[in-house]
């Protein structure tokens, strides 16, 4: 993420009221730690930029995830606008999940984040899960089966 | 190994003092039919309600809508997806089996999947009137449940129904806003849905029901219902809108809404799976389960390996 600001407080707060808003599907879990914000930028009158990028282009979430940003930020003291903006590019990735977000997404949703084309570990028992089926209830996640303690996971991934 | 019991006795301390049930736990018969059938119902219920979802996609006004219908629908499969899987390791039926049972009209799912769904206003209503009795029942069973793979899928299912309900707050909003015609399209849809919703919950809890002792559900069915009347009665006249009871009344002093008599023979119906559109439905699930036979073939035919 980069921050080109000319009013550092003002950006620390809008980005503070960024992280506020979770995933609207993975309650606990705030946008930012799942690396959708990419940028940020005030102005001196109070005008707030933000720029996210979707897990996939057709997430059905993107607007209420704007809207509900939007309304965090246009809270701030200081703000007088606020724009938020879908880019195009970079394309997320999971590598953008931060580990607080993994650690939430395992042990309070037993969602687990696959890197790369490694095993991905049971979130329950740590034991290498295998992949069931491609798709689950998401484009972004695919369900597992830990063959140690049977449990059905749902897997993080960004193919 | 799971654990083992004496008795019933010995089990039903053991829910009460508050213990998780995990599938290789060797639990009475009694306790495993009864986790089994209550998982293939809501499975076969995310199953059927996400078939009309997908009915829905090419017919829902707007991009932005039509976005949330797929991946509603999407969601749902899904959550059937999981619910079958885990209803499965119980040991009772096979997927396979379950799906079967399903498509020849031998197992339940939810009264209100056995209606037809006309206009995008019913729609509508189904998000804010069925999702909005499906969210808080199943977020009693999540409560207090007692079977830990169900309990552990349920919170990630009850995520995002949160979504959906959000969804249809949205779209009630568009709704209301909208041309007489739209309105009155809803209010019709309110009129038609108004009553299987309600009968969702389901009759009175019977005293020492026990799903209620097996901790597989924490609250009164007449409870939820009541609440459920509480939030949408005002809600729906603050747009404008009428609510088809006549039985209706409100308590000024407490400011609460009871719903009038409810006539039960619809929803008897329904079990009996003699529904409105009930065998359309069957029927329809039916054909699709077929005409993707030859995907289920194929993955099968692929080594190990090569289909990821």
């Amino acid at each position: 993420m980069s921050a080109m600001t000319v009013d550092a407080t003002l950006t620390n707060a809008a980005l503070a009221a960024v992280a506020t808003v979770d995933d609207p599907e993975i309650p606990g879990v705030s946008i930012v730690d799942l690396g959708l914000l990419e940028t940020i930028t005030t102005t001196d009158d109070g005008r707030v930029t933000i720029g996210l990028i979707p897990t996939f282009s057709g997430c059905p979430a993107l607007a209420m995830i704007a809207s509900d940003v939007e309304a965090a930020v246009v809270g701030v003291q200081g703000v007088e606008a606020v724009t938020v903006n879908w880019l195009a590019a970079p394309v997320w990735n999971i590598e953008r999940v931060t580990n607080k977000a993994r650690k939430t997404m395992a042990t309070d949703l037993t969602v687990a984040v696959r890197i790369g084309d490694g095993p991905t570990p049971c979130p329950r028992c740590g034991t290498p899960t295998v992949e069931q089926s491609e798709f689950g209830p998401s484009r972004c996640r695919a369900v597992h089966r830990c063959e140690s303690c049977r449990e059905v996971i749902e897997v993080m991934r960004d193919r | 190994m799971g654990r083992t019991w004496s008795s019933m006795d010995d089990f039903e301390a053991f829910l009460n003092d508050g213990g998780m049930v995990e599938v290789d736990d060797d639990m009475p018969d009694e306790y495993r039919t009864a986790v089994f059938r209550f998982i293939e119902l809501h499975a076969n219920s995310e199953l059927m309600g996400g078939l009309t979802e997908r009915d829905w996609i090419p017919m829902t006004p707007g991009l932005r809508h039509k976005m949330a219908v797929l991946a509603k629908s999407q969601d749902e499969i899904g959550h059937g997806h999981l619910l079958y899987m885990v209803a499965a390791d119980l040991g009772v039926k096979t997927r396979r089996e379950m799906l079967e049972d399903l498509f020849a009209g031998r197992s339940r799912f939810h009264n209100v999947f056995h209606y037809k769904v006309r206009t995008w206003g019913d729609q509508v209503a189904i998000c804010l009137l069925v999702d909005g009795a499906a969210v808080p029942s199943q977020k009693a069973v999540y409560k207090d449940c007692s079977y830990g793979p169900y309990k552990r899928i349920l919170k990630r299912i009850l995520a995002e129904e949160g979504f959906h309900l959000r969804l249809g707050e949205e779209r009630v909003l568009r709704i209301a806003e909208g041309t007489d015609a739209q309105r009155a399209m809803f209010q019709q849809s309110i009129d038609d849905w108004w009553w299987p919703a309600l009968r969702l919950f389901g009759p009175d809890s019977k005293p020492n029901d026990r799903l209620a002792r097996w901790r597989l559900k924490s609250e009164k069915n007449e409870v939820m219902r009541a609440g459920w009347v509480q939030k949408f009665v005002p809600m729906l006249h603050s747009y404008g809108f009428t609510i088809p009871d006549p039985g209706l009344t409100h308590d000024a002093q407490t400011d609460t809404w009871t719903c009038g008599p409810i006539d039960w023979e619809p929803l008897k119906r329904t079990m009996a799976m003699d529904g409105p559109d009930t065998a359309r439905r069957i029927a329809e699930a039916s054909a699709a389960w077929e005409t993707t036979r030859w995907v289920r073939d194929a993955l099968d035919a692929a080594p190990a390996g090569a289909v990821a």
